[in-house]
């Protein structure tokens, strides 16, 4: 086994170099914790641009730049280019650029902008997903591809938005298509050749969704919930995708992912739980047999997808040391479970709810508020919080210093009118029936950036923000947290008192999340995407900012954000 | 419906050009297309081609049927309610990428086009596509779209 020394709860990859960051979250904790420690709250004022490119492309950055042996990995949105940039040579020239096939009415289906978030480094590759439904490898020395598999279906109206997450000799992926109708699945690819290893669903018979004689649910019994729990069929386009982060625990051998939201928006055309979306799952990686879920949104009648990361941390609560799982869900509560069974520990909002009451810690369960459930016989349902951009989007991942014991993440202020109307299922065509505008929440700006006490679930401190959040988070053993805004501000925080320390404007809109590394020269980095996009590129003015056809009148709140940011990619690296 | 048999019914109706020859061993006659107005016609020359014209009456009711389809059939999935633009572009601006006349806007519903919008022709009856192109046609254009400006605001919300 070549990976995984377990260090204070943080597993990192045996073969990279300490200030490398060689996967999304920088360790199979999903923390976004960095060990580095240049950069303090002391110095980072003297923080200033180093090098910029531009990416030319305009779709929403999301995600993040790898470091791998002095080498920067950067996948684009559609169409999906990966450059490879010698840190070690000034100018940081190309060492080369892969720039795939990407079948162009992928961009059709893609509900939310053409993002891509990220790619993975694991043993000598670098592997990535296509938005048209291909994950790749690509030699990360040469650049040369070394295979190419088909993992999604178009016509059913499946993207590929996510990143790869490779344990244990699999490379783990799955679709974007919840408000496709897509029937929701997670697969597992063999690193060495790509070739697919086993495919599990997020719902339908226990058979297809790997459940056998070991899964374990605390709060569900029964077999076959992902079928019963629906009306007939229905669980065959009811979503469930998988478009978020995975963690993994080397200890208990499970890999954690949470699954989307399930269609259509209607949510009276399936009646019942719709298990298993709006769920965590606990996932053996050999064979993808499923240890434990836990819905934290049953029915979902919101769009309250359950994609965001799963972190990994030790914490103690109530006393009582436990190993814990993190998840800042969209439903706008923060959850802590244990991670070898899925107890439900600590669950409290995180932002303004409305939609439950609370969560019943002894049966898991929302308690519902009657009057913001939806349906299309309720008309328009007003005033519902937090949105369906979540609480805090997924696409915007939160990082935990272990020094802190804290937290930190980009959350939204608003709130929604729910009107659900009646969908008729057409593959390859949005399976949603709802119209859901939005509004600025209590105090009128638009977001707010947090550290929140996973063992209490209460909130430390809070930076308001005008716009809503969009970035991912960084925390550094230098006690510094790093976060961009969607009006294009890069920005430095002291970890424990939320102080601001620094900013710079960085040409468009923040949805990225920063990483920081070790440069040849043994300085601290810090790099960053800008380029708005994702949802917020609906607010930036022009949906489409090189198409003169595509112009139309501002989104009625926010209106103005559209003076301070447009659309276009620039990867940004900072060192003091 | 035999949506070809439509399509040759207007086309002919339409038809102010002379019938083409067809290379490729394809038949004589008029192709059952539209005239490409959007486009750049090499040497100024328009292709000869039919014209394709809305069959139902653009009134109220047509639009109103046409608005119940375009929820119902998950065109405001992309382009929003109202049209005015979701992931999707705007249907509303009075811009066209490809084309805005009823046949271009049929033609782009029945056929789709390459950049996503997928080809409903073979899943709707040409009545309903009809209808929503009645529909998008009837929606008001947004105010004053080429320049958008903040003086008055002074930024502030």
């Amino acid at each position: 086994m070549r990976l995984l020394a377990l260090v204070l709860g943080l597993a990192t990859t045996a073969h990279a170099q300490s200030g490398d960051w060689t996967i999304p979250a920088k360790d199979y904790a999903a923390t976004r914790y960095s060990s580095l420690a240049q950069i303090t709250p002391t110095n980072v004022k003297s923080l200033h641009p180093v090098w910029t490119f531009s990416t030319g492309v305009l779709g929403g950055h999301e995600g993040q730049p790898l470091v791998v042996k002095h080498t920067m990995y950067v996948v684009t949105p559609y169409p999906n280019v990966l450059y490879a940039f010698d840190l070690t040579q000034d100018g940081y020239p190309l060492k080369w650029k892969y720039r795939p096939a990407v079948d162009q009415n992928a961009v059709g289906l893609s509900c939310c902008d053409v993002v891509n978030r990220g790619a993975s480094y694991a043993d000598g590759k670098i592997v990535y997903n296509l938005l048209d439904g291909h994950t790749v490898a690509i030699d990360a020395a040469t650049g040369r591809e070394l295979w190419k598999t088909p993992i999604a279906d178009l016509t059913r109206g499946e993207t590929v938005t996510m990143a790869p997450f490779v344990v244990k000799n699999r490379v783990i992926v799955g679709a974007s298509g919840g408000e496709f109708g897509i029937l929701g699945s997670i697969k597992a690819l063999d690193l060495a050749s790509g070739h697919l290893v086993w495919t599990a669903t997020n719902l339908g018979p226990d058979s297809s969704m790997h459940i056998g004689a070991n899964f374990k649910s605390l709060y569900d019994t029964g077999s076959n919930l992902g079928v019963t729990t629906w009306p007939t069929d229905a669980w065959k386009h009811g979503g469930g995708p998988v478009w978020g982060w995975l963690s993994y625990d080397s200890t208990l051998d499970l890999v954690y992912y949470g699954s989307g939201n399930p269609g259509p928006y209607n949510p009276e055309q399936r009646a019942g739980d719709n298990k298993w979306t709006a769920s965590v799952m606990a996932r053996r990686p050999s064979d993808g047999s499923l240890a434990w879920a836990y819905q934290f949104t049953p029915h979902d009648s919101w769009d309250y997808d359950a994609t965001a990361e799963m972190v990994l941390v030790d914490l103690t609560i109530a006393g009582k040391p436990r190993k814990a799982l993190v998840h800042f869900d969209k439903n706008g509560f923060a959850y802590t479970l244990d991670r070898a069974t899925g107890e439900l520990l600590v669950a409290e909002p995180y932002v303004d709810v409305n939609w439950a009451t609370k969560i019943d810690l002894a049966t898991g369960r929302p308690v519902l508020n009657a009057t913001k459930a939806t349906g299309a016989s309720r008309g328009n349902v007003r005033d519902i919080c937090p949105t369906l951009e979540g609480g805090k989007s997924p696409a915007s991942p939160v990082s935990y210093s272990p020094q802190t014991k804290l937290f930190y993440t980009a959350t939204n202020n608003m709130c929604m009118d729910y009107e659900a109307a009646q969908s008729t299922y057409l593959a390859g065509t949005p399976f949603l029936g709802a119209n859901t505008p939005y509004h600025a929440g209590r105090g009128g700006n638009l977001g707010f950036f947090i550290s929140l006490d996973p063992t209490t679930g209460h909130k430390v401190w809070q930076i308001p923000e005008r716009y809503p959040v969009w970035s991912g988070s960084l925390a550094t053993r230098g006690n510094v947290v790093f976060y961009g805004t969607l009006d294009g501000w890069f920005k430095a925080v002291d970890a424990t008192t939320g102080r601001a320390l620094w900013k710079f404007k960085v040409g468009s809109g923040v949805v990225g999340s920063p990483i920081t590394y070790t440069g040849p020269d043994g300085k601290q980095y810090v790099a960053i995407y800008a380029g708005i996009g994702g949802d917020w590129f609906l607010l930036s003015g022009d949906y489409r900012s090189d198409d003169p056809a595509d112009v139309r009148d501002p989104a009625d709140f926010a209106r103005d954000l559209a003076r301070y940011t447009s659309q276009g990619g620039i990867v940004w690296i900072f060192a003091l | 419906m035999d949506l070809r048999a439509l399509i040759l019914a207007f086309a002919v109706v339409g038809c102010n050009s002379k019938p083409v020859r067809l290379v490729r061993g394809r038949k004589e006659g008029v192709p059952p297309t539209i005239r490409p107005s959007a486009r750049i016609f090499a040497g100024g020359i328009a292709p000869p081609a039919g014209a394709l014209g809305n069959p139902l009456p653009e009134n109220a009711k047509t639009a109103a049927e046409g608005a119940k389809l375009f929820t119902s059939m998950n065109c405001d999935g992309c382009h929003g309610g109202g049209a005015v633009g979701f992931v999707g572009p705007s249907l509303t601006a009075r811009r066209w990428r490809y084309g805005g006349s009823d046949g271009e806007i049929f033609t782009s519903i029945y056929y789709g086009r390459s950049h996503g919008m997928p080809a409903f022709g073979g899943a709707l009856p040409p009545e309903m596509i009809w209808k929503i192109v009645t529909y998008i046609k009837s929606l008001p254009p947004p105010t004053d779209l080429p320049t958008e400006s903040w003086q008055e605001v002074g930024g502030d919300r």
